[in-house]
Order: C-alpha cells, then structure tokens, then sequence
C-alpha cells in the first residue's frame, strides 16, 4: 500500500518546482507552463486527500476537475493576451513589458 | 432523481438577472445592426438589470436560507447584493461617455461588468470552499480580460499581462492552501471545517499553518495587500478609468466580505494560528500603501496605492474580527464605496474634457468647473478621514472597534498612516485650487449624467458623515447575520 | 539545437533524442527499483508509483531548466501525462481519462500554437532572468516546508478506498451543479477574453462603423 505521504511528497516537489519556473522564466508562455505545474501539484494533492481521507464525500476529486478546467481556461485567456504583446512589440518575454514600472 | 432539480433557484434570481442582462448586452451588441440597436443603449441595459437586481435583493432582506449547502441568502448577502448592483449603477452612469471613446467592444465591457458583479456576490455568499473559489476566479477572469480593453493603449495589453501571470501564480498558492485545509479538516463545507477545528488541530498544527498561510497569501494578492500587491499600480493604470474604479471599489468590497466570511466562520477557532499572519498583513498594507502613494504623478498610479492603503484598514479589522468589528467594517466599506466612486467618477469626467492622467492635469480645475473641484476635494478629504465626511465617521468607529478587541496599537499606526495620506490627497486639491489652469481655460459642464452621479455621491458622502445612523443599523443587521 | 520550426522530420529526431535521455536517465532508477521489488522491499503499486513519480518529476525539472523552449513544452506533456498516472494510483480513472484529454490534447496543443505564433520556434533557446539562484532557494525552502508539514501531520486514513464514477457523478451533478453552471460563464469569459486580445485590431472606429469592415 502507498502512504499518503507519497503522494503528498510528490505534489509538494511539483508545486516547488513550479514556483521555481515562475521566478526564475522571463517567456511568458513558460511561465503559464510553470503555474500549469503548480496547478497539477494542487490537484494531486486534492485527489489523495479525498481518496484516503474522503472516500464518500469525494469533494476533492470534484475540486480537481474544477481546477483542471479553469487552469486549461487560464491558459487560452493568457494566451490570448500573449499573442497581442507580441503584435505589439515582437517578444513574448515579460521583461519587454516595461512600460509600466513593475 | 437529481436533487439539482428541487433547489430553490428563486435565490439566486439577482444573480440570475444581472448574468441575463449580460447575455442580452452581449447579444444586443453583435446583432446591432440586424435590430437597429444604438450602442448607446447597451449602458442603459446595464443599469436597468442592475436596478432590477438590486430591487430583488431587497426582497430578502431578513431571510436567512442556505442554496444546497453552497451559497447563504441572508442579510449579509442581501447588504453586498445590494451595494454591488448600486456600484454598477453608479458607474455605468458615471462613465458611459468615457466608454464610448476610450474602450474597444463596448458589449464585452458592460458584460464583463455584470458578470464581474455576479462573481462578487458569490464571493460574499458562498459557504462552501469551491464555490467561493470558482466566485474569485469568475471575477478574477471578468477583470484580466476587462483590464486589457483600453483602446489604442499599448500599457493595457501589457498591465493585462502581468495580471493575469501574477494572477494565475496567486491563484496557484491559494489553491494550495485550500487542499492543504481540506486534507486538515476532511471537508470544503464551512460548517464542517468549524466543527472540525473545533476539536482541536494539533495532529495537524504545521500542515495547517501553512494551509493558512498559502490561503492569506493568495487571497492577500487578490485583495492588493503588501507585500502582493506588485500587480495593482499596473493594472490600474493599464485599465480603462471604469475598470480602475471597479477593481479599487466592488473588487475589493467582495475580498474583504469572503474573508469575514471565511475567517468569521470556519477559521475562527483556529484564530491563534492566523491572527498575527493577518495583522502583519494589515501594517505593512497600511505603511507601504500610503508611503509610496506620497511619490506617484499619475492620478491612477496615485488612486492605486491609496486603495492598497485602505486595504490595509479593512484587513486590521479582520485582524480583530467580532460582531463589532464586522458591523463597523461593514459600515467603513459602505463609506468607502461611496467616497472612492465619488472620487472616481470626477477623475473620469475631467479626463473625458481633458484626456489628462496626471495630477498636474488637474491644475485649475476649481476655475474651470468649480462643483467637480468641490466633490473632488470631499472625496479626498473623505478618504483621509475628514470631519463632516463620510470618511471620519467610518473610520472612528472602525478605529474605536479594533481598538476595543485589544489591537490598539493597530488602530494608532491606522491613525499614523491616515494622516501621511492626507498629504498626498492635498496635493491633489493644490493643483486644483493654488494653481490656474494649463491651457485650456474656458469654464465646462459635465454632462447630465455625469452631473446626478457626482451629485448624489457627494449628498451620500455628506450623509454618512452626520448621520451615520441608519446605515450603520443596517451593517449591523448584516454583521448579525453573519455571527448567528 | 533547432533553429526553425520543427517540421515532422525534425520532430524525430526530437522524439528519439528525448526517448534515448529518459531511457538513460529511467534505466537505473528502474534496476533499483526492480531489485527492490525482487527482495520484497515495495510492493508492485509503490514500485509503479516511483516510476510515475520519477516521469513527473523529471518532466517538471526539464520544464523549468531547459533553455530550449519547444523541448520544455515537450517535457511538460511528460509531466501532465505521468500525473494522470497518478491519477490512476488513487484510483480515479475518470480524472485521468479528463487529465490526457484537456492537458494532452488540448492545453500543450495550446501552448504549442502559442509558441509558433510567437516566432518562439525560429530561436527557441531563451535566456532566463537574473534571480535563478534566488528563486532555487525558494523553491527549495517551499519543498522543504511543505514536505515537513506533510510528515509533521498523522492524517488518519490510511486505506486507500476504491471510489466509484457513478457516486462521483452524482455528486457533481447534484450538489455541485451550481458551481459546474458558473464554470460555464468563466470559460465563456475565458473565450471573450481570447478573442478580443488575439483578434488583430481594426483601425479605431467609431459608433457602428466598424461593424461594416
């Protein structure tokens, strides 16, 4: 049998990896990549729990495929946004957006 | 048989009603043509499902009923269902002409404004993790997208970048936190997490500090308090003026209500874990948001670190939340909406005649258009805490609250910071009032609507601030709802 | 190193290289972990769970560290695909059935487009910022809190139950219908937010004159 610790230690070495790729990307797109990875540490997370702890309320699973969904939805609404930076000035990394001070 | 079918839909009809109106703005906008529909209509059909909206909240004032576990219906709702649908009002009014100039697919912008608004009542509504989550990022969404619709801007593209980066990495934390809450108390429902914590959490103490902390991180961003709040000067100066007004007025209204929901309630006996993780939160806002407001030369960059500010005094109160604290902080945010649309709407009618963001740009403006110079200088003044303001009433007895729950050295850095940012709004209503206009000198009328919309704020402003009464009874129905 | 688009032929190669590195790379981990099985040290699902934990892991560091930006968007989909494995480990098949369908077939597809509107694919080695040792010690520090907390905590259940898609569609149906319905209007707003950004702009016109290009 798995413990549940395993479990929980894989999502934590994702969401860090993750956090990682957040600060230290300057691509916007491999930023999104590296959210994408925190957001499936959070569902892995949300699955074991609701598959040791949880097994008739299942909330979590239902918590997963929601986030599933709106990180999949971040992603087309980022991307969006992504492609008109990069009409308006030709990169896609953040350090060209420096019109406003950060 | 799906017990989705016997829910009581008749609940939701505000919300309901403002994401119809919606649908039909969005329609009316993309069949315009087909139906000989003006696009100077969409506002208005904007307002008029607000108004509906807000009138049928009104209808369940003194009820108390829970939709399938997920949302309340109670008077707390009923008061941010009430004062949301009015901040809509109040701004489509305020600002239509400037959307008709500055911002690109008008029919997108009013809907994303009426879906935004349904995102914030869920927020201040949901009794149940998931539903308060998908509330957040329902107008979280409304607002990344809304930030980016400034016409022929190349800022708005860039601040809507950067908001939804960061936003999506808050997002992240946030989540992290709720799983770890989950997996601590076995459920999402409030009620279950309450019972759960109440039995004690020492088998979970460090799973559940971090839970919180990744949970006051996340929603720390959404509410702009320092040190998260590196998206907000951005944003707001990226954005179409509306939208600055939206995210510092109804944006943060909805935060503030699902943290008294959510630290009220199921988190409260857990208090001695986050209680110093929130106050931390609340000075640093405080000082940082006023300090660095004192430097800011553009009007919007300016309004953004005061609002950070402002935060900050709405977060000391969570910090010592009570029935107390919660009816003053009601009725401070009520104050707050009031004084910062005002604020608001007079920066839009001024930049609809001079098309000016700075602050000189306001440089004899007590000549040019005297009454928009005086609801200026209320707001302002008000936001600093003036006598006769809407601004000093609050704030005494939200000061007088906290300090009352044994946070008094809370309340006197709240006093230290409002008086730093009396100086930064001075130096607004010098421009207006020391210096004679630029170029353009001819004395201007705002337009009608513009007119009523000032005009009624001020009246509001000057009513709250000397006779508080009433609207302070109805926060404390609201805050009575929230503790029963 | 690619320096264009990675046409079919290039993509080969791409496969075959990153075939050839995680083989190298599994192949002792899988002897260790085979051995392991053989004495009787894990169990067959442990011994499964290491493996998926090791796709994932590794996929997610090629993510972060790899200057080239087609190769770490390959990597990612390692990643996704292996957390649907772990999906299966707890017993879920339906999460993972949704997993390889919306991250593998749609998101990365996503991502993949946006990198060759975006030219990324004509030079795709990109520099990182400045902050990466900063930013490796926050990770680290994150790992380290976050794994302490987990082992800190006694999380009771130790069973792991066998859930049935039929209850989990109910419960999703039935008291989550309302969240589900709201999840509709955001993808809606998601889907505005795409096209009124990625749609290229028309000259500023006025009133109803723009309808009419």
């Amino acid at each position: 049998m798995i413990p549940l610790e395993n479990f929980l230690l894989l999502s934590a070495a994702l969401f860090a990896i993750g956090f990682y790729g957040v600060l230290a990307r300057r691509s916007a797109i491999l930023i999104l990549m590296s959210v994408e990875l925190m957001l499936a540490a959070v569902s892995i997370n949300l699955v074991a729990f609701a598959a040791y702890l949880d097994p008739e309320g299942l909330t979590g699973m239902i918590f997963a495929i929601f986030v599933i969904t709106i990180a999949a939805a971040e992603v087309g609404l980022a991307l969006g946004i992504v492609l008109r930076l990069y009409r308006e000035r030709q990169t896609a990394n953040v350090d060209a957006a420096d019109e406003l001070k950060w | 048989m799906n017990p989705a079918l016997d829910y009581e839909y008749a609940l939701l009809l505000p919300e309901l009603i403002l994401a119809g109106t919606a649908a039909l703005v969005l329609f009316a906008d993309a069949f315009r043509r087909e139906f000989g529909v003006s696009r100077r209509l969409l506002p208005w059909l904007a307002v008029a499902g607000a108004v509906v909206a807000g009138l049928v909240s009104l209808t369940y004032a003194g009820r108390s009923e829970n939709f399938s576990e997920l949302l309340t219906v109670d008077d707390f709702t009923t008061f941010f269902r009430v004062l949301f649908a009015a901040i809509l009002v109040v701004l489509v009014l305020g600002s239509h002409e400037f959307v008709e100039r500055h911002v690109r697919h008008v029919g997108e912008f009013y809907a994303l404004l009426l879906l935004a608004t349904v995102g914030a009542i869920f927020m201040s509504a949901a009794r149940e993790l998931i539903t308060a989550y998908i509330a957040i990022e329902l107008l979280s969404f409304s607002l990344y997208v809304a930030v980016s619709l400034t016409l022929a801007d190349r800022r708005s593209g860039e601040a809507s970048l950067k908001y939804v980066l960061l936003g999506g990495v808050a997002s992240a934390m946030l989540l992290y936190g709720l799983s770890l809450l989950y997996g601590v108390a076995g459920s999402t429902y409030y009620a279950e997490i309450a019972e759960a914590f109440s039995s004690g959490t020492a088998a979970f103490e460090w799973a559940l500090v971090l839970g919180l902390a990744l949970v006051i991180g996340g929603l720390g961003f959404k509410a702009s308090a320092v040190p998260f709040h590196m998206w907000t000067p951005d944003a707001y100066e990226g954005a179409p003026l509306p939208i600055t007004a939206f995210l510092s007025a109804t944006s943060k209204a909805a935060i503030v209500a699902l943290l008294l929901r959510v630290f009220g309630g199921p988190l409260l006996p857990a208090i001695d874990e986050w209680q110093w993780m929130v106050a931390a939160l609340a000075v640093l806002t405080m000082a940082f948001g006023n300090l660095i407001a004192l430097q800011q030369s553009n009007i919007k960059r300016l309004l953004a670190y005061s609002s950070i500010g402002q935060v900050g005094y709405m977060l000391m109160a969570v910090t010592a939340v009570s029935a107390e604290t919660s009816s003053a902080l009601l009725l401070h945010i009520a104050g707050y909406l009031v004084t910062n649309l005002a604020v608001f709407v007079v920066v839009i009618a001024v930049h609809n005649r001079t098309g000016d963001e700075r602050i000189v740009g306001f440089r004899g403006l007590a000549e040019t258009q005297p009454f928009l110079a005086l609801v200026l200088t209320a707001g302002l003044f008000s936001l600093a805490g003036m006598p006769l303001l809407a601004g000093f009433a609050t704030k005494f007895f939200l000061f007088q609250a906290v300090a009352s729950e044994g946070f008094l050295w809370l309340s006197v850095v709240a006093v230290i910071a409002s008086t730093v940012s009396l100086y930064y709004y001075l130096q607004v209503i010098r421009q207006m009032y020391l210096y004679p206009p630029d170029a353009d000198a001819e004395r201007w009328r705002p337009s009608v609507t513009g007119l009523v919309t000032t005009g009624g704020l001020l009246a509001g402003m000057v009513f709250i601030g000397l006779y508080a009464g009433p609207v302070f009874e109805l926060a404390d129905q609201a805050a009575t709802a929230l503790f029963a | 190193m690619l320096r264009r688009l990675p046409l079919p032929s290039q993509f080969d190669r791409i496969i075959i290289t990153g075939g050839l590195v995680a083989g190298v790379a599994l192949a002792p981990l899988l002897l260790v972990l085979l051995v392991l099985l053989a004495v009787d040290e894990i169990t067959a699902p442990e011994f499964v769970f290491w493996l998926v934990a090791a796709i994932v892991v590794g996929g997610a560091l090629g993510t972060v560290l790899l200057p080239n930006i087609v190769y770490a968007a390959l990597s990612l989909v390692a990643t996704l695909l292996g957390v649907a494995g772990v999906y299966l480990l707890l017993g879920s098949e339906f999460l993972a059935l949704a997993q390889v369908l919306i991250y593998g077939g749609g998101v990365v597809i996503l991502l993949l487009f946006g990198l060759m509107l975006t030219n990324a694919t004509d030079d795709p080695v990109v520099t990182d910022g400045s902050q990466k040792p900063f930013a490796a010690m926050v990770g680290l520090l994150l790992a380290g809190v976050i794994i302490a907390a987990a082992y800190d905590a006694t999380w009771g259940g130790s069973e792991l139950a066998a859930t049935s898609l039929r209850a989990f569609g109910e419960r999703l149906f039935g008291d989550f219908m309302v969240p589900f319905i709201i999840i509709a209007v955001l993808l809606d707003i998601a889907l505005t937010g795409a096209y009124v950004n990625a749609r290229r702009e028309r000259a500023p016109a006025g009133d109803d004159q723009e309808a009419s290009s």
